[in-house]
């Protein structure tokens, strides 16, 4: 009950200062009715009422001033308002009940300002309560001393009190705000941190992506040497080797006579032959030196070399890089031998077209369709191989055909 | 058309020098006169220009791009020397290069996959060939063009023995050299012929190397 009655407070300042300014107002008003004066000291003394009770409802907004002005107040009802443990010769000065706005001040004082600030309004407040019992001094009464340090402990205890709770509401806000400003910090440090992170690991993501770019073009163009190397070394050696074999052969053949020589001179020259053809072959496996003239050509001439005949379409205007282009060759290699091989199709189509930042490669039969991605077969190895550059496969392959199998490949690795 | 005897003037442009080397000592030993071997295409042409051969062997790749050279260097001379026959000889078979380098000279032309020099005799009988207005075109070549014609289902109309007829027509092959090849008479190639251009829809024509052009032409993939 109490409990939330203060948090209802807490949550209404105007109201609570009303409350409190009317419960000072019930407090004073029989004090203005009370005592012997005319009716225009009683108005003097309900005004300086008002104002003291005027100086709690500002004293939120204005802690300073409002302090202030009932210091004045106080510091003239002390100067005009007692004398001799009796009324001064001003009655609107007197002491009222409204003198209980002070303590409120200092409070608020000590709430909401700094302890500077704070502190000088207590000890404005003690030398005030010191000069107003000083100036009261209850000479008439039975024990003059006990009642001046009652007086004395009950106005001080009252500031004090006051000061106290002022202060130490003023502690709570202050940690709660340097609390909340500590978490705020730690909050912002912490998301500078994660973005320090994120920018950290896509600054590795860019680094690994050219690194892995590079290592691609270089694997490309180490194959593209290894082909070079084999066609100036070891083809042209070997056709060299098959073309005197060739003619020792036929000399033989001129001049009859050691037929066992001839037979083995004729082995090797077949031999020869083969191994040029099946050096032939991997070399073209390495890197088909035709490459080096474009994709175009190169897709022609597998296009010419395909088992069940091919429709080519290339259109590109600019080149992709060497890497790709091979890539791309190999695609439509291995797609064209399982269209060949597996779908009983009796014609094919081949297409490259740029598409976005890099090219579409599409073969197209018109066989049985029904092919799939198993693990470990041709087109999951395919496939594999198209996403080391961020390339795509699809398959589209119904029962009953067509099969479509479009790969998507960047110009650049 | 077959190879006459007596020799050659022969120009080679063949970059690797064994091969080049290889080349030279063989046809000279068979009495040949190679009177240039280079190793690049302007020097091929420069060669062609100099001395005028009958013959010039050239090789697809050669310096500076190991590309296509040898095939521009060919048709170059084929367009300015029109006498000068040219035979290409390429490490791959390239269809489209083939076509392309018959396309712009339909006489005096070949194409062959380098494997063939093995075979001295044939090589140099093609050279001849070459040298005297014929054309001579890679087995391979042909292979491929038959696999890959569209025309597949005209083509399964003709039998096994005239597919081998039409096959060597395309390679440049007269009927005289058709019929010692398969060892059959003229009189029976010449009648596989008219049968094969009746069912193939083409007109009849004695002369090898338009029979060539249309064959190919009918070939195209």
């Amino acid at each position: 009950m109490m409990a939330g009655m203060n948090a209802w407070l807490r949550e209404h300042p105007r109201q609570a200062d009303a409350l409190l300014a009317a419960g000072l107002l019930a407090l004073s008003a029989g004090q203005v009715a009370a005592g012997q004066a005319g009716p225009v000291e009683r108005v003097a003394f309900a005004a300086v009422t008002v104002l003291l009770i005027a100086t709690v409802i500002s004293r939120r907004r204005y802690p300073v001033a409002s302090f202030a002005a009932a210091a004045v107040i106080a510091a003239a009802q002390i100067a005009f308002g007692m004398q001799n443990g009796g009324p001064g010769p001003v009655f609107a000065l007197q002491p009222t009940n409204a003198d209980l706005a002070i303590p409120v001040l200092l409070y608020t004082l000590a709430a909401y300002r700094s302890r500077a600030v704070s502190v000088t309004g207590l000890a404005i407040c003690l030398l005030g309560s010191a000069v107003a019992i000083a100036s009261w001094s209850p000479s008439h009464a039975a024990h003059p001393t006990y009642a001046l340090l009652g007086a004395a402990a009950g106005l001080g205890g009252l500031t004090l009190t006051a000061w106290v709770l002022g202060d130490s509401v003023a502690y709570r806000y202050r940690r709660a705000y340097y609390a909340s400003l500590e978490e705020r910090a730690a909050r912002l440090e912490a998301e500078r941190d994660a973005q320090a992170r994120i920018a950290a690991a896509a600054e590795r993501a860019r680094e690994l992506q050219e690194r892995r770019a590079r290592a691609i073009d270089e694997s490309a163009a180490r194959l593209r040497r290894i082909e070079r190397d084999l066609h100036d070394g070891a083809q042209v050696r070997l056709a060299a080797l098959a073309m005197t074999l060739g003619e020792i052969k036929e000399n033989l053949e001129q001049s009859p006579g050691d037929d066992r020589t001839l037979a083995l001179v004729g082995t090797a020259h077949q031999n020869a032959k083969d191994t040029l053809a099946e050096l032939r072959d991997l070399a073209r496996g390495i890197h088909p030196p035709v490459l080096d003239r474009g994709i175009g050509p190169a897709l022609g001439i597998l296009a010419g070399t395909s088992a069940i005949p091919v429709g080519l379409t290339v259109a590109l205007t600019e080149r992709p890089s060497p890497a790709i282009e091979a890539m791309a060759y190999f695609c439509a290699a291995e797609l064209l031998a399982n269209a060949a091989k597996h779908s009983g199709a009796s014609r094919v189509t081949l297409s490259v077209r740029e598409q976005d930042c890099g090219l579409a490669l599409s073969v197209a039969d018109d066989g049985d369709g029904g092919a799939r991605l198993i693990p470990g077969g041709g087109l999951a190895g395919l496939r594999e191989r198209v996403q080391t550059v961020d390339g795509r496969l699809e398959i589209g392959s119904p029962p009953g055909g067509p099969t479509i199998v479009t790969v998507e490949l960047p110009r650049h690795a | 058309m077959t190879a006459t005897p007596g020799p050659l003037r022969i120009v080679i442009a063949e970059d690797a020098a064994i091969m080049r080397d290889g080349l030279t000592q063989t046809l000279t030993r068979r009495g040949h006169d190679v009177v240039a071997a280079v190793a690049d295409a302007e020097a091929l042409r420069q060669a062609v220009e100099e001395h005028s051969p009958d013959v010039a062997i050239v090789d697809v790749r050669m310096p500076p791009t190991h590309t296509d050279e040898g095939l521009r260097a060919a048709q170059a001379i084929h367009k300015e020397h029109p006498a000068v026959g040219v035979l290409v000889f390429s490490q791959y078979i390239e269809t489209a290069s083939a076509a392309e380098l018959f396309a712009s000279a339909p006489a005096g032309v070949g194409y062959l996959l380098k494997d063939r020099v093995a075979d001295v005799s044939d090589f140099i009988d093609a050279i001849g060939r070459v040298a005297h207005g014929g054309t001579v075109l890679d087995p391979e070549v042909v292979r491929q063009l038959l696999t890959a014609s569209r025309r597949g289902d005209t083509l399964a109309a003709l039998t096994p023995r005239e597919r081998e007829v039409l096959s060597l027509i395309a390679q440049g092959r007269s009927n005289a050299a058709i019929a010692s090849t398969l060892f059959i008479s003229p009189k029976v190639v010449e009648k596989h012929v008219a049968n094969i251009f009746d069912k193939l829809g083409l007109a009849p024509d004695d002369n090898d190397n338009r029979r060539v052009i249309a064959a190919l032409r009918y070939l195209e993939p």
